[in-house]
């Protein structure tokens, strides 16, 4: 589109920005299935309200994909009928969504105040030891990303690590290189899950 | 309409119903700063330098979001309001590059401004600042076709978001990442890509959004003077401001700066498209007509105007005389109303009733992609005196969107029956629609005369056998009707170049050389006239409407930030403008249709 | 400590999540079966006379929020149940919703029909996943039961219940910032007015409350107001849940009345001190309130209570600090949170925030000058009161709160150039990432 004679209204020419930008990734649709659960999702709000469905819209993206790319993000979009900018501007908001790949077990550390007293500092500290990686990294073999986050909302059973949609609780730093290669053999077996949820049961 | 009244700092002020104390005060001349607020933008409370302690309210209030009521107590000065709102402006400034030499808004900057006034002596911080994409002017980066972004200096105001979700309709800006590390970006940097993108730069309270247009151009005091004109380049006529910079006539360069939109609640209100605001280069470009020109053999040299006048008339008697519709005008939709009045005058003496029939007025039509919800809509017809044209009588068909069928003329002057064709086109390349039928109808001899009044070098005017410099909308006081119907006063901003004329003194000259008496000796006697013929019309305040001139900018305060105009001439009266210097704006002409100047206290 | 659990009674039982266990063992769904036969406003006025106040933390009368509710608009009104549980030291409304999931559902659909909505959404965290998918599968048992859905009980009500997941955001536990976040926006605050009683959700009149508010709803409909505010203190009155977490033998959530007192629910209920180390401090109503110390443990743990020693009940989070506690790394733990979570819209904040956590981090890390302290309290307190929502307030106050009582161990930082205070249980090798 040019409507400006004079002016050069090409590709830019000047200076390129440095933040660091989702890459595009391939073609990106819904399967039919999360096609289907955006529907029925978004059919729990009112029908001028398409928006409020876009969190859900990033989580199935997110899940089908592992991160979410530009091309998905643009997919949302379409699918939620705002701007792309609205759609990255949510997404850079909310510390649940990645932009880049993660590894299969995301390791989301517990930082603050209460998990912190009962060891959580040291508990990453030992993470980032046995994977030699830092926060915000992802171990070579693409299977651990370390992350520190805040309060999870598990005080009572600190230090308490979010692995995915799941968690781990009461990890102490001494057990940090055993629960590591627990997960390493045993996968999500490993993780204690909720330990409320457990006590109970038992 | 019900009023409320409130006390501001001890003055009783009466309000109308509704308004928030930010406007109360603004328009009672009482300073508090904002940069989240924009009239013209939804309120965002984020910014927090509004605060104002209000009587029986427990924590300092935004004024910005607190609306008035009846025995309201406002205090803009306590102490505790100038402390709080010092360490606001000292958090607003943590990471501020306080780059102001180098910056494009350094001199008309809200965030300067305010801060000399409102901010604390020095800041406490003394950690690195905040660093987005490089130091100094590699923090300059593209931001879509028209714009560049620092986001060093941005203060995450967000009326650049605010603006393109509720004014431009397509939410192209967003924030990304939160807390200390907000920035304003683009889907994947992709810029700003929106016929309104201009208005950024002026919705931006400091020097994050620039115009590539401008950057590195000017400096707000080397722009001595603004003119109050209306844009032409549609039939929309957004109220603009033209900025002239201080240059010496010899030295290089255009005098036009920029050009910026200008309030006006009923066409435009804040805003005005990237057309308006980019297109006038040409005004003083390389293709602009200086001189009348003549043709001699092959080439076009530039004559004198009463060499011009004489060989006008001889030749247009000889076409006349075969016939009377063997000379036809073609006129453009950018001509004013001044210049259609003359016209339809001259054209009434020398062909009696077939002079309408002898005119086609034309302009060009396109489709301007704009989001559904936009609020400031362009216009199709890329013309700004169509409803005047219709007005005076001339046949411009029943709508202004398509653009006018010029084929009985083209068939017309094919056919050879027409011996002279006279074109007059104030208004930038391409008005006219297309005319390379005309083009190649003089060339082979078909069309034996081809008259061409008008602003630049086009191909037609390089076609034709006698050019006639006229002058662009910026260069002459002149009227046009834009699509509701409203006349509007376009002022003189640079006066035509060289010995260009005002176009209806050319037609006034035509007319009486060839022996009509048309007693008009300046656009004042054309408007009187106008008013006089047509009463019970619009057009019959012509006469009344008042053409600023360049406002002398002797201070910053003249030169400031456009979009910001309202709000210096409420807000910033009772502010030395510059330390030690005094406002002086005594003699300056109030404008129509703008909020009028106040005289200072 | 012969308090009868009321909100937890029963919770260890197998199957209390279920409906089954809810409507036989709990007298689930009377309160709204009896809630139908009444009046809204007649509702509306129990839950004022029950006194209940909002636990999310500011302590609001639940009644009069449901009052201001606009009731003479076309427009559809919304209930919001804040399960957003974010604010450090909380974790009441986790176990609420996983082992009794049923008493929020039944207090939504009552608070829906007092206030005249027919739609609640029940906004939880992301973190919370495995919560949930158990309140989704109960909710959903819960519509085939008829408990929610078109016609409840055949008295033509029509409500329904939607769980809406967060994703990892504080902020989003503040209410307008909550209903910003539903609306499918960044979690950040509105302006207030207008609040969302009259402006909330999609512009519509929109209640928002915590789970453990709703919770309550249920048992003051099925038990009478005055039976509700007999339970504990005067004006702080029914059972509240109390997390207690930090360096004690027995973290967790303990369900008791007002009228126990800190000392209680440390020694008594929580088991007291970990390895029986001195009692240094307690941070009673989550991160973002004022510490109180041993000699206040005496306080009863109340809104009112809490508040007349000098600090807020808040979220009832009560953190435990022994002896080993630096209160400088405290501090900077804190703020380091609340720079994370500050959601930037508002300036004071934004900056504020990321200042005040350089500058701890600098003291902390030994390279803290003398006026630091002072500039500790400045930037604080220009925080405080000048921003957009609560989060502000909140972010000063740790810095507040332990430069009053501590002071001594700042200055001990910036005189010998390191920390005074290390522990053992602290990471090894600290890395300074905000300057």
């Amino acid at each position: 589109m040019s409507f400006h004679p004079q002016m050069e209204y090409a590709p830019a020419k000047f200076h390129k920005s440095a933040r660091t930008l989702a890459e595009q990734g391939p073609a990106f649709a819904y399967t039919p299935e999360n096609q289907a659960r955006f529907d029925e999702n978004v059919a729990h709000y009112p029908p001028d309200q398409r928006k409020s469905a876009v969190l859900y819209a990033l989580y199935l993206a997110q899940s089908q994909q592992g991160y979410l790319t530009a091309s998905a993000m643009s997919h949302v979009a379409q699918q939620i009928g705002c701007s792309a900018a609205e759609v990255e501007d949510v997404v850079s908001y909310y510390t649940m969504f990645f932009t880049k790949p993660v590894g299969t077990y995301v390791l989301n550390v517990c930082r603050t105040l209460s998990c912190a007293l009962l060891g959580a500092e040291r508990v990453t500290e030992e993470i980032s030891a046995a994977l030699n990686i830092k926060p915000g990294e992802t171990d070579p073999t693409g299977t651990f990303t370390l992350i520190e986050v805040e309060c999870l909302g598990a005080c009572d059973r600190a230090p308490v690590v979010m692995v995915n949609d799941d968690w781990h609780e009461r990890l102490g730093p001494d057990q940090v290189r055993e629960f590591i290669e627990n997960v390493r053999t045993r996968g999500a077996a490993a993780f204690t899950g909720c330990h409320l949820h457990k006590e109970v049961k038992a | 309409m019900e009023t409320v009244t409130l006390t501001i700092d001890g003055r009783p002020i009466a309000v109308p119903k509704g308004r928030t104390v930010l406007q109360a005060a603004i328009e009672a001349g009482i300073s508090v700063p904002y940069y989240c607020y924009h009239p013209g933008i939804s309120i965002d409370g984020s910014c927090r330098v509004c605060i104002v302690k209000i009587d029986k309210m427990p924590k300092l209030q935004t004024s910005c979001s607190t609306v008035c009521t009846d025995g309201m107590v406002v205090h803009t000065q306590a102490p505790d309001v100038v402390e709080a709102r010092a360490g606001v402006f000292e958090f607003l400034l943590v990471n501020h590059p306080l780059d102001c030499p180098v910056c494009d808004k350094g001199g008309e900057c809200p965030l300067q401004d305010f801060s000399y006034t409102f901010g604390p002596a020095e800041s406490r911080m003394d950690f690195p600042r905040r660093v987005f994409d490089g130091e100094g002017v590699k923090a300059d980066v593209d931001f879509g076709p028209t714009l560049m972004l620092n986001r060093n200096r941005c203060i995450l105001c967000t009326r650049c978001v605010r603006f393109m979700k509720e004014i431009d309709g397509d939410a192209q800006i967003g924030i990304v990442d939160r807390g200390h590390g907000s920035e304003i970006a683009t889907f994947q940097e992709q810029g700003v890509h929106s016929l309104l993108s201009g208005n950024l730069m002026d919705v931006c309270p400091v020097g994050a959004i620039l115009t590539r247009d401008y950057r590195f151009k000017s400096r707000p005091w080397d722009n001595p003077a603004v003119v109050d004109t209306v844009c032409t380049f549609c039939s929309k006529g957004c109220n603009t401001s033209a900025w002239l910079k201080g240059k010496p006539e010899w030295a290089k360069g255009s005098r036009l700066i920029r050009m910026t939109p200008r309030y006006n609640p009923d066409v435009n209100g804040y805003w005005m498209c990237d057309i308006g605001r980019f297109n006038y280069h040409w005004i003083e470009g390389d293709q602009r007509l200086r001189r009348p020109m003549l043709r001699n053999g092959a080439a076009l040299e530039p004559s004198a105007w009463h060499d011009v006048q004489s060989r006008l008339r001889d030749r247009l008697q000889a076409a006349g005389t075969t016939g009377t519709s063997a000379v036809q005008f073609l006129v453009s939709a950018h001509a004013s109303v001044e210049e259609f009045f003359v016209l339809k005058q001259l054209l009434d003496g020398v062909l009696g009733n077939d002079g309408m029939a002898a005119t086609t007025v034309t302009w060009t039509s396109s489709e301007k992609p704009q989001p559904d919800g936009a609020k400031l809509k362009v216009s199709k017809a890329n013309a700004p005196n169509i409803n005047g044209a219709r007005d005076l009588g001339f046949h411009v068909g029943a709508g202004n969107e398509g653009a006018p069928d010029l084929s009985r003329l083209r068939a017309a002057v094919e056919n050879g029956q027409v011996k002279a064709v006279y074109v007059i086109d104030p208004g930038p390349d391409g008005s006219l629609g297309d005319v390379s039928w005309l083009i190649a109808a003089r060339q082979n001899g078909t069309l034996p005369l081809l008259v061409v009044q008008g602003v630049l070098m086009t191909e037609l005017a390089a076609a034709a056998d006698i050019v006639l410099a006229g002058a662009a909308y910026v260069e002459k006081d002149a009227m046009y009707v834009n699509d509701q119907g409203r006349l509007q006063a376009a002022s003189l901003a640079v006066a035509p170049p060289g010995e260009a004329l005002d176009d209806w003194r050319i037609l006034v000259n035509l007319g009486r050389s060839l022996g009509l008496t048309l007693p008009y000796d300046s656009a004042e006697d054309v408007r009187r006239t106008l008013a006089a013929a047509m009463p019970g019309t619009p057009y019959a305040e012509a006469d009344r409407q008042v053409f600023t001139r360049p406002v002398p900018a002797r201070n910053w305060l003249q030169a400031s930030n456009p979009s910001e105009r309202w709000k210096w001439d409420f807000l910033y009266q009772d502010l030395p403008p510059v330390k030690g210097h005094s406002v002086q704006m005594e003699g300056i002409p109030a404008p129509i249709a703008v909020i009028p100047l106040k005289p200072v206290g | 400590m012969a308090y009868e659990p009321i909100l937890t009674s029963q919770i260890d039982q197998p199957g209390s999540s279920t409906l089954d266990f809810y409507v036989q063992r709990r007298r689930g769904y009377e309160g709204l079966r009896k809630a139908l036969t009444l009046q809204p406003n007649d509702l509306i006025e129990q839950v004022k006379a029950s006194g209940l106040r909002g636990r999310g933390g500011a302590g609001f009368p639940t009644g009069l929020k449901w009052q201001f509710v606009l009731k003479d608009t076309p427009k559809p009104k919304y209930i919001c149940c804040n399960a957003d549980e974010s604010e450090p030291g909380t974790f009441k409304d986790h176990v609420l919703m996983e082992r009794n999931p049923h008493l929020l559902i039944e207090g939504c659909a009552i608070s829906c029909y007092a206030i005249g909505a027919k739609v609640a959404y029940i906004y939880i965290r992301g973190e919370f996943y495995h919560v949930q998918q158990i309140l989704e599968a109960e909710i959903e048992k819960a519509y085939k039961a008829g408990f929610l859905g078109k016609n409840i009980l055949g008295t033509g009500f029509d409500c329904d219940v939607f769980v809406h997941r967060g994703a990892g955001a504080y902020e989003a536990g503040e209410e307008t910032a909550l209903i910003e976040s539903l609306e499918g926006k960044r979690a950040q605050p509105r302006i207030k007015p207008p609040f969302p009683a009259v402006a909330g959700l999609y512009q519509c009149p929109t209640a928002v409350n915590n789970v453990e508010t709703l919770c309550n709803v249920p048992l003051i409909v099925l038990n009478g107001p005055e039976w509700f505010s007999a339970i504990g203190p005067e004006k702080n009155g029914g059972p509240k849940l109390f997390c207690i977490s930090g360096h004690v033998k027995k973290p967790g959530v303990y369900e008791a009345p007002m009228s126990t007192t800190l000392r209680e629910l440390v020694y008594d209920y929580a088991g007291g001190m970990l390895d029986d180390r001195p009692f240094k401090a307690i941070i009673p109503g989550g991160s973002s309130v004022p510490l109180l110390l041993p000699d206040q443990l005496d306080t009863p743990a109340s809104f009112d209570g809490v508040q007349k020693a000098g600090s807020l009940l808040g979220s009832a989070g009560l953190i435990v600090l022994n002896d080993t506690v630096c209160m400088v790394w405290l501090a900077m733990n804190l703020l380091h949170f609340y720079r994370h979570e500050s959601c930037g819209k508002c300036t004071p904040c934004r900056e504020g925030t990321n200042w005040l956590s350089q500058l701890l981090e600098r003291i902390e890390s030994g390279e803290g000058r003398p006026k630091d302290l002072d500039l500790l309290f400045g930037v604080s307190n220009n925080i405080v009161g000048k921003t957009l929502c609560a989060f502000g307030d909140a972010a000063a106050t740790p810095v507040l709160s332990t430069m009053k009582l501590f002071r001594a161990e700042y200055e001990a930082h910036v005189r010998e150039g390191r920390c005074t205070l290390p522990a053992e249980w602290r990471a090894k090798h600290p890395v300074f990432a905000g300057h």
